[in-house]
C-alpha cells in the first residue's frame, strides 16, 4: 500500500495546495451522484413551458399561500425542532455518556429508537391523547376524561413541533453521544484537579468540544423537520397549516410538478442558507482534537442527589417518545377499527387466511407472496447502502475535517448536505432520467439493484457525513501527519488510523443509513421494478388501498428489523463504546 | 420540451415500423389475439388499485401461457414513472389502469405516452363518453356522505348551499383539494355547473345569488363560502370517513368521500351513507381508465388484458370484473347489472365529470382555492 504514494512523490506534491487531489476526487464523485440529479430538476423548471412556475410561486397573488406562509411555518418548525432536539438529545447523551445515571444502557438504546418509528405513528400517538372534536370522529383520551382540549394543542404548530422533536431528537442524541464519548477524561480530570466547578467544566470543555456534533445534530434535525410530510399533514391540515413539504407534495399530486419543483428548489436554497451559518460556526472556530495517540479512560460525573430526578426525567422522555408510539403502532396493526385501537384485537391482518368478510378478502401480510422477497431485498439493500454510503460519507467527512477552508471544501460541504432536502420522489425521478438509459459502454441501470444502491448511497450521504464528520474532526491531525511523513498513502492512513479511531461515529452513521433506507419510501418508490418490491413499498400499497392495519403490520416488521440492527450494532461496538460500560 | 421530442421520435419510429399492425390488432377479437399474445408470453399492468392481484390470478387461469404482472401504484406515481421511463427511453408497462382522468389526458395521452384502445367486443355496449378519449372501465365517486346513525331519517341537508350556513360552520370535512386530484376535480365541477349552483342557491335562500367582488360565477362563490365557513381539511379519505362515519357521535360532521367506502362500515365501525337527495347534486362521478402504453412490447397481450378487464358477458362481468363489482362503483358497460346493495347509476344524482373540460380550468380553480386558503 505504501507504494501508492512513495515519499519522493510526496515531496513534489507539496507544490500543489494541500489535499487538492483528494478534494477534486470527492467533488467529482458527489458532483455525479448529487449535483447532476439536482441540476436536472432545476433544468426541468427552466424549460419554456414551466418557467412561469417561478413567477407563480415567487411573485404572484398565489405566492402568499403557495410560498411565504408555508415557508414561515417551515422555518419555525426547522428551527424549533432543531433547538428542541439538540436540548433533549444533548441532555440524554450527556446523561448516558458522562454520568452515573442508572439504566444507562437502556436509556441509550431507547433514545435511538424514536427515529426508527415512523413519524406518522408518533403523530397518531399525539392524536390518541390530545385530539379534540374539531375533525369529528373519535376524540382523544384526554377529552374522553372530560377535559376540553383547545385547538392549538390538538392541531397545528404546537403539536407538530412536539411530535417532530419527539421523532428526530434521537438523531441529535446519536451524533452527540458519539462525540461526547471521545472526550478524553484527562481533560475533565485536569480541570477538576485545578478546582473548576461542574458548570465551568461543562461550558469550558464539554460544550466547545461537542460543538461540531451539536451543529451536526442541529443540521440533521433541521433538515428532517423541514422536509417531513406526515406530521404536518396529519396535525396541521385540519387548521389549514401548510408547510413547504405539504405544499410540495400537493403540487406534485395534483399534476403541477413544475411548481412543486420550484418549491423544492426554494426549500433547498433557504435551508442551505441556514446550514451555511452552521458551517461557518464550525469552520470559524479553533480545532479541538481530542482523540490523540494516547489512550483515554472514561470517568463519570457523579450526579449525587440529582441522580433520581434526572433519571425520572430521562425515563419519561423515553417512555413518551418510544413506548407510546410503538404501542399505538402495534395496536393499529391488530385493531379492526382505527377509531378504537384497543378493542377487538385480531391477528387476522398478520396471519389470517383470506375471508371475504374482512378487508375485502385480503389475506394477512404473511400470506403476501412478496413478503419474503421484499424482506430479503430490503435487508440486503439496507446493508449494501450502509456500507457504500459510509465509505463515501467517510471520504467526504475526512476531506472536510482535514481541509476545512477554501471554496472547494465549502462546495463539497454544501453539496453533501443537499439530498436531505430533496423530496425523494423527485430525486428518484431524476435518477431514472440520468442513469436509466445506457451511457456509453454502461448498460441501462433502470430496474436494477445497482441503480437503487447508487441512488440510496447518494441520497443518504448527508447522514454519513454529518455523523462521521463530528468524530473525524476530533481525531488529531498529528496522527495523520506523522503517518504521512513516514510515507503512508491515503488509503493506508484511512484504514489504519482514521477509521479505527472514528469507528463510533462511522458506525452510528451506518446504522442511521440502514434504518433510513429500510423504512424510506419516497426514494425507492420509482426506482424499484414492479416485481421486486421492498417492504416500505408493500406498506404503501396497503395504505393507499385503505388497508391501514396491513400497512401498519408491515411497518412493525420494518421496526423490528431496525431494532434488531441497532441491538446487533450495539453488540458489535460494545468494545468501542466505553460509555456503555460501567 | 425535450421529453416530448423524444417521445414523438420514439412513437414515430414505432409507427413507421408497423403502421398496419396496430390497426389490425385493434380490430381483432380476443380469440384472434390469444395466439399472438401467447407468443408474447407476458403483459405488465400498471394499476392504481391493488385489486389487480385478483385480476392477475383470474387472467392467468383464463389464458394459460401468458404471465400477467400486476403492478399496483397510485395514479400520481404511475404518471411520474411513465414520464421518467419515457425520458430514459425505457418501456416496462403494457397496460395502464389509472384514475385522475384530467391529468392523464393532458400529461399522458396528449404527450403521446399512452394511447386509446376499445376492445371491439364491448364497443357497442359503451356510450361514447366511455370510449373517448380513453376507455373507461368503471365509475367511482367523491360525493356528500353523512352519518346514518345520527341521522336515521335521511341526510341532514337537502341543498349543498346549506353547508355554507352557520349550522355547518366547522362541521364540513374533506381532503385538501390541493393535495388530492379527485377533490380538486370536485371543486372544478362546482364551477363547471355554475348555473345549476346558482339555481340551487335561489331554491335554498329564496333570492338570486349575489357574487362577491372578484368571483365571477356561483360555483366559485360556493367554494369561497365553503372555505369561509371554516371547512375542515384533512390529508386522506380515511380521515374523512372516520370523522363522518364513526358511530357513537352526537353531532358528526358531514363531508365528501367515496360512496364505495360504505362497504367498510362494518369493519371500521362507521355509519357512512350517501346523501342522494341534495340540490343540485351530491358530487362527482369519475372514470377509471384503461389505456395501452404507446411503446408496449406486448401489443397483443396488452389488448387481451384490457379485453379481460372489461369483464365477460355474464350479468356481473365474470372473473375479470369480479374485484370491481362492489357497491358504490358502477360498471360502464350497459349490460352489467348494478350492484344490488347500491343506488343504481341512473338514480344517482352525482355529476359525471367531463375530463377535457375539467383539465382546461383545473389549474385556474386550483389557483383560486390556493388564494382562499
Amino acid at each position: 500500500m505504501a507504494s501508492i504514494s512513495p515519499s519522493a512523490g510526496q515531496k513534489r506534491r507539496f507544490s500543489l495546495p494541500q489535499g487538492l487531489p483528494l478534494k477534486i476526487g470527492v467533488l467529482i464523485a458527489i458532483g455525479l451522484l448529487i449535483a447532476a440529479p439536482l441540476l436536472r430538476i432545476l433544468f426541468e423548471t427552466l424549460a419554456p413551458n414551466s418557467i412561469s412556475a417561478w413567477n407563480d410561486v415567487v411573485l404572484s397573488p398565489l405566492s402568499r399561500n403557495l410560498l411565504w406562509i408555508p415557508l414561515g411555518n417551515t422555518m419555525i418548525l426547522g428551527l424549533g425542532v432543531a433547538t428542541g432536539c439538540v436540548l433533549i438529545g444533548g441532555f440524554l447523551a450527556w446523561l448516558v455518556v458522562m454520568t452515573d445515571i442508572p439504566f444507562r444502557r437502556t436509556i441509550g438504546l431507547m433514545a435511538t429508537l424514536p427515529f426508527m418509528i415512523p413519524s406518522f405513528a408518533t403523530a397518531l400517538a399525539w392524536g390518541s391523547l390530545f385530539r379534540n372534536g374539531r375533525v369529528g370522529g373519535q376524540t382523544g383520551f384526554l377529552e374522553g376524561l372530560g377535559l376540553s382540549i383547545p385547538d392549538w394543542l390538538s392541531w397545528g404548530m404546537t403539536p407538530t413541533l412536539i411530535v417532530l422533536t419527539a421523532h428526530y431528537y434521537s438523531l441529535a442524541f446519536t451524533v452527540i453521544a458519539a462525540a461526547l464519548a471521545t472526550i478524553n477524561s484527562d481533560l475533565v480530570e485536569a480541570a477538576q484537579m485545578t478546582g473548576a466547578k461542574r458548570g465551568r467544566i461543562f461550558m469550558g470543555i464539554i460544550l466547545p468540544v461537542a460543538l461540531p456534533a451539536i451543529v451536526s445534530g442541529a443540521s440533521l434535525t433541521f433538515a428532517g423537520a423541514v422536509s417531513n410530510f406526515a406530521a404536518p399533514a396529519l396535525l396541521g391540515l385540519p387548521v389549514r397549516m401548510q408547510t413547504m413539504a405539504t405544499r410540495l407534495f400537493g403540487m406534485i399530486e395534483i399534476g403541477q410538478s413544475a411548481r412543486g419543483y420550484v418549491i423544492a428548489i426554494l426549500l433547498i436554497a433557504v435551508s442551505a442558507l441556514f446550514l451555511w451559518f452552521g458551517n461557518k460556526i464550525i469552520s470559524g472556530r479553533r480545532s479541538y482534537a481530542t482523540i490523540t495517540g494516547k489512550g483515554g479512560r472514561a470517568k463519570r460525573f457523579t450526579l449525587g442527589t440529582a441522580k433520581y430526578p434526572l433519571f425520572a426525567a430521562a425515563a419519561l422522555i423515553c417512555l413518551l417518545t418510544t413506548v407510546v408510539p410503538v404501542v399505538i403502532l402495534i395496536a393499529s396493526s391488530v385493531a379492526p377499527s382505527s377509531s378504537a385501537l384497543f378493542s377487538n384485537w385480531t391477528l387476522h391482518y398478520w396471519i389470517g387466511a383470506s375471508t371475504p368478510t374482512i378487508a375485502q378478502g385480503q389475506a394477512g401480510v404473511f400470506y403476501n407472496p412478496f413478503i419474503v422477497s421484499a424482506t430479503t431485498t430490503t435487508i440486503s439493500l439496507g446493508l449494501v447502502v450502509a456500507v457504500t454510503g459510509s465509505i463515501l460519507g467517510l471520504m467526504i467527512a475526512f476531506t472536510l475535517a482535514r481541509y476545512r477552508t477554501g471554496f472547494l471544501s465549502g462546495t463539497i460541504n454544501q453539496l453533501s448536505f443537499l439530498p436531505l432536502l430533496v423530496p425523494g420522489i423527485a430525486f428518484g425521478a431524476a435518477y431514472i432520467a440520468l442513469f436509466g438509459a445506457p451511457m456509453g459502454p454502461f448498460p441501462a441501470l433502470y430496474g436494477t439493484f445497482a441503480l437503487l444502491v447508487i441512488a440510496g448511497t447518494a441520497y443518504l450521504v448527508p447522514f454519513a457525513v454529518q455523523t462521521g464528520r463530528a468524530v473525524i474532526q476530533q481525531v488529531s491531525g498529528d496522527l495523520d501527519e506523522s503517518a504521512r511523513l513516514t510515507g503512508a498513502g491515503f488509503f493506508r492512513r484511512m484504514t489504519a488510523i482514521t477509521v479505527p479511531l472514528a469507528s463510533r461515529g462511522i458506525a452510528a452513521g451506518a446504522l442511521i443509513i440502514f434504518v433510513k433506507i429500510v423504512r424510506d419510501l419516497s426514494l425507492v418508490v420509482l426506482l424499484f421494478t414492479p416485481t421486486t418490491p421492498v417492504l416500505s413499498v408493500l406498506a404503501y400499497r396497503y395504505a393507499s388501498e385503505g388497508f391501514t392495519q396491513f400497512a401498519n403490520a408491515i411497518t412493525v416488521v420494518i421496526l423490528v428489523i431496525s431494532i434488531a440492527a441497532t441491538l446487533l450494532a450495539n453488540r458489535l461496538q460494545t468494545k468501542s463504546q466505553p460509555w456503555l460500560k460501567n | 420540451m425535450k421529453l416530448k421530442t423524444l417521445l414523438a421520435t420514439t412513437a414515430l419510429a414505432g409507427f413507421l415500423a408497423a403502421p398496419s399492425l396496430a390497426q389490425d390488432l385493434d380490430a381483432m377479437s380476443a380469440e384472434e389475439l390469444l395466439p399472438l399474445a401467447q407468443e408474447e408470453g407476458t403483459v405488465t399492468v400498471y394499476s392504481f388499485t391493488s385489486r389487480i392481484a385478483a385480476v392477475e390470478a383470474a387472467f392467468e387461469a383464463a389464458y394459460p401461457g401468458i404471465d400477467m404482472i400486476g403492478y399496483d401504484a397510485s395514479s400520481t406515481e404511475q404518471i411520474a414513472r411513465l414520464q421518467a421511463e419515457a425520458a430514459a427511453g425505457i418501456a416496462t408497462a403494457d397496460v395502464i389502469y389509472i384514475s385522475d382522468a384530467p391529468v392523464v389526458l393532458t400529461q399522458l395521452l396528449d404527450a403521446g405516452l399512452i394511447e386509446a384502445y376499445v376492445p371491439p367486443r364491448v364497443d357497442g355496449l359503451l356510450s361514447d363518453e366511455f370510449k373517448s378519449p380513453l376507455l373507461s372501465q368503471r365509475l367511482s365517486t367523491k360525493v356528500l356522505m353523512y352519518n346514518e346513525e345520527a341521522h336515521p331519517d335521511g341526510a341532514p341537508v337537502d341543498n349543498l348551499w346549506a353547508l355554507t350556513t352557520e349550522d355547518w360552520a366547522g362541521r364540513v370535512i374533506m381532503v385538501d383539494p390541493l393535495q388530492r386530484g379527485d377533490y380538486l376535480d370536485l371543486m372544478v365541477e362546482f364551477v363547471l355547473r355554475a348555473d345549476e349552483m346558482a339555481a340551487a342557491y335561489e331554491a335554498h335562500f329564496g333570492a338570486p345569488i349575489e357574487l362577491d367582488a372578484g368571483v365571477d360565477n356561483a360555483g366559485l362563490q360556493f367554494i369561497t363560502d365553503l372555505f369561509e365557513n371554516d371547512l375542515v381539511l384533512v390529508s386522506s379519505t380515511d380521515d374523512v370517513n372516520a370523522a363522518i362515519g364513526s358511530i357513537g357521535q352526537s353531532n358528526p360532521p358531514i363531508g365528501f368521500t367515496s360512496y364505495s367506502d360504505r362497504r367498510d362500515n362494518e369493519d371500521e365501525g362507521w355509519a357512512l351513507q350517501v346523501a342522494n337527495e341534495v340540490e343540485p347534486s351530491n358530487g362527482i362521478v369519475f372514470p377509471a381508465l384503461l389505456a395501452l402504453s404507446t411503446n408496449t412490447q406486448n401489443p397483443a397481450a396488452a389488448r387481451l388484458a384490457i379485453d379481460f378487464l372489461m369483464g365477460d358477458d355474464s350479468e356481473t362481468g365474470g372473473a375479470g370484473f369480479a374485484p370491481f363489482y362492489v357497491a358504490g362503483d358502477w360498471a360502464t358497460r350497459s349490460d352489467i347489472a348494478p350492484h344490488p346493495d347500491a343506488v343504481p347509476l341512473e338514480d344517482f344524482i352525482g355529476w359525471s365529470i367531463d375530463p377535457v373540460a375539467t383539465a382546461e380550468i383545473r389549474q385556474e380553480i386550483a389557483d383560486q382555492i390556493l388564494i382562499l386558503q
